[in-house]
């Protein structure tokens, strides 16, 4: 059952990851993640004053700029924008500062595969960095159908394009477990069992659909931990980043 | 937070007099003398023709690609170099998102002034059928992070990337021999472009009324100087571009002195990036094995064992990256005792090139090769001995690795 998958990953298998925060200087926060070779760059800037004109101003309003690697921006850009900005616009708490635009810039580096869970760590990450209020972080994963009907976890760019369909799913994950203080696992159940986001490419059965959703969970416990243990292990060396 | 709310930085008087007191006494607020640069670093991405380079605070990405267009109607038998810079607006709070201001466009033509007509890239080698189809090489620069003089750093991961990028070879086919047919990476070998020399950007601001001289000017001294002088230089001693674009008016003399110091720089920023080039191609002609009978690669017991088409072995190494030095030969002694082959398939996954191994060098371990050099997909349970070799060449910062258990497989 266990098909062979590049460079010897199960089927269940992340690639490695690696998360680190303030890595640029001008930017209010910013953070580099990196999915096995799929690297993405986020930086944030905010709050500044003002919404843009359509927007609601008794919120604050999110902002995000998608910079491909070459070429213009084109619709997959702008497609992605707005998919990131309305899974922000979730996870953000939207009412501590009204009237305001926060801007989200993500640069992707290289993608080698699964880019929007990379590059939603990233943005998370950045805006843990700029001192944004969340409501919870946001984890994210994508998984592979392939012909056989086996799910495939994090697939490479090669996967994805062999493979009948994917589906890239972001679930919410508690917030409290950045800081030093103890977690209280009742909020972290009840809250990690939703769906933020859910974008699928490709055709696949609705049994399938929904396996891949559990596949999902199941990964992202594990997922997040590893993402705040990368998070936690940064804030200790820091001082406080000044506005 | 509150600070934020402000959409634009300003500088303090106070501040603007505290920089320009100092460099009376030849003082800079980072410490550095007036004629002395910052710290440069110079990183690869994975794949050929991506560079990222860092100028002290001054993040620059740079990318190349490359495409077989029509040639211009004038120059019918050259290829073209075409430079696109974006001033992302990660890289400063004043960068606006959309079309690139008049800062951006300036940079763009110092550095495509550098390169093009200079002829430091060879264009007549990118014509494949004269009146028909060239290759059109693209260098896409990325602003990330604005900490003062951008058009160096620009310049430098232009050149970077120049250097390491590879385009495919073609050849003429077809009936009539009038079709390009482009090999894949993996058919044939991608060719590197003939660049001729290196034309390096060196910039210097100009404070105050007493003519002070300052080279590679932070964002803050950016703020406070008066003009602006760019000399690109070759270490032939060609000058190949100079951009002084209004600003404080500046003696000959004073001119004359920037050019020989810009010439010095140039010369110890050329070697810096040839070094780092060449690590970077060492590394990767490390990565790809040629796994044929013939090949004249040296015969270490671990090549023959490379060419067997095993799976990984779930095994515990050893032996840690992660721990100071392991020498070359020591890996290549501990590779030949160990009976433990790379998956072919591995390799081809993530380098689909092939080439030749001509010469196990020392191993390329430096600081400037970037993370993602280090071949990606560990296995899970065991790390393979071959494949332990690439990753004495890298990694900075720690993977982990998430390895979940099969009970909840399909």
């Amino acid at each position: 059952m266990d098909i062979e998958r590049a460079g010897g990953r199960g089927a269940n298998q992340l690639r490695p990851i690696d998360c680190s925060r303030d890595v640029l200087s001008r930017a209010h926060g910013s953070a580099s993640c990196s999915h096995g070779e799929t690297r993405v760059l986020a930086a944030v800037f905010g709050p500044k004053a003002g919404t843009k004109k359509n927007e609601n101003p008794e919120k604050a309003c999110i902002e995000v700029i998608w910079k491909a690697k070459t070429g213009l921006i084109g619709k997959i850009e702008k497609e992605f924008e707005m998919i990131l900005k309305r899974t922000l616009q979730n996870i953000c708490l939207l009412t501590v500062h009204p009237n305001t635009t926060t801007s989200i810039v993500v640069q992707v580096v290289h993608d080698d595969g699964s880019l929007l869970p990379c590059a939603i760590h990233a943005t998370c990450a950045a805006l843990v960095d700029a001192g944004i209020p969340l409501k919870s972080l946001a984890v994210s994963l994508c998984c592979c159908l392939n012909e056989s009907g086996q799910i495939l976890l994090d697939p490479s760019k090669l996967e994805e394009q062999k493979m009948k369909a994917f589906v890239c799913l972001v679930f919410p994950s508690s917030v409290h477990s950045i800081t030093p203080e103890e977690s209280t696992p009742a909020t972290t159940k009840s809250t990690e069992q939703e769906i933020i986001t859910s974008l699928t490419h490709g055709i696949m059965a609705v049994d399938d659909y929904f396996h891949c959703v559990d596949q999902g969970r199941a990964a992202i416990t594990l997922l997040s931990n590893i993402l705040k243990k990368k998070m936690r292990s940064q804030s200790a060396d820091n001082s406080s980043k000044a506005a | 937070m509150e600070q934020r709310f402000a959409n634009s930085w300003r500088m303090t008087v106070n501040e603007k007099k505290f920089i320009q007191t100092a460099l009376l006494s030849d003082l800079r607020t980072d410490g550095r003398g007036p004629f002395d640069y910052r710290n440069l670093t110079i990183q690869f991405g994975s794949e050929d023709g991506s560079s990222e380079v860092q100028l002290g605070q001054t993040r620059v990405m740079g990318f190349v690609t490359s495409q077989l267009v029509q040639p211009y109607r004038d120059r019918p038998n050259e290829g073209t170099l075409a430079i696109f810079t974006e001033f992302s607006p990660m890289a400063d709070p004043s960068f606006e998102a959309g079309r690139p201001g008049e800062s951006a466009l300036e940079l763009g033509r110092i550095v495509d002034r550098g390169l093009r007509e200079s002829r430091a890239v060879d264009t007549e080698s990118l014509c494949v059928i004269a009146g028909k189809w060239v290759w059109s090489v693209r260098i896409d620069l990325h602003i990330l992070d604005n900490g003062g003089n951008l058009v160096d750093a620009a310049n430098i991961a232009a050149l970077a990337a120049l250097l390491t990028f590879r385009r495919p070879e073609c050849t003429l086919g077809g009936e009539d021999g009038q079709e390009v047919i482009i090999h894949p990476p993996e058919v044939r070998e991608p060719l590197s472009l003939i660049v001729h020399h290196l034309p390096i950007a060196v910039t210097f601001a100009f404070m105050g009324d007493q003519s002070i001289v300052i080279i590679d000017p932070s964002h803050i001294e950016e703020a406070v100087m008066g003009g602006k002088l760019t000399a690109t230089l070759n270490t032939n001693g060609d000058v190949c571009a100079i951009q002084k674009a209004g600003g404080e008016g500046v003696m000959q003399s004073v001119v004359m002195q920037c050019l020989r110091i810009a010439s010095v720089k140039a010369a110890d920023i050329t070697g810096k990036i040839k070094k780092a080039v060449e690590l970077y191609k060492t590394s990767r002609d490390l990565k790809k094995i040629k796994r044929h009978p013939d090949s004249e690669v040296e015969s270490h017991s671990s090549k023959k064992e490379e060419r067997k088409h095993k799976a990984v072995i779930a095994g515990t190494s050893s032996w840690d990256p992660y721990s100071k030095a392991a020498d070359a030969d020591e890996l290549k002694a501990g590779l030949a005792s160990q009976a433990v082959a790379t998956p072919d398939e591995k390799m081809d996954a993530i380098q689909p090139e092939k080439q030749q191994l001509n010469v196990m060098d020392e191993s390329p371990r430096d600081a400037d090769l970037s993370p993602s050099l280090s071949v990606a997909a560990e296995a899970g349970e065991g790390k393979n001995k071959a494949k332990s070799l690439l990753d004495a060449v890298k990694p900075k910062h720690k993977r982990k690795k998430t390895n979940l258990s099969n009970s909840d497989g399909s």
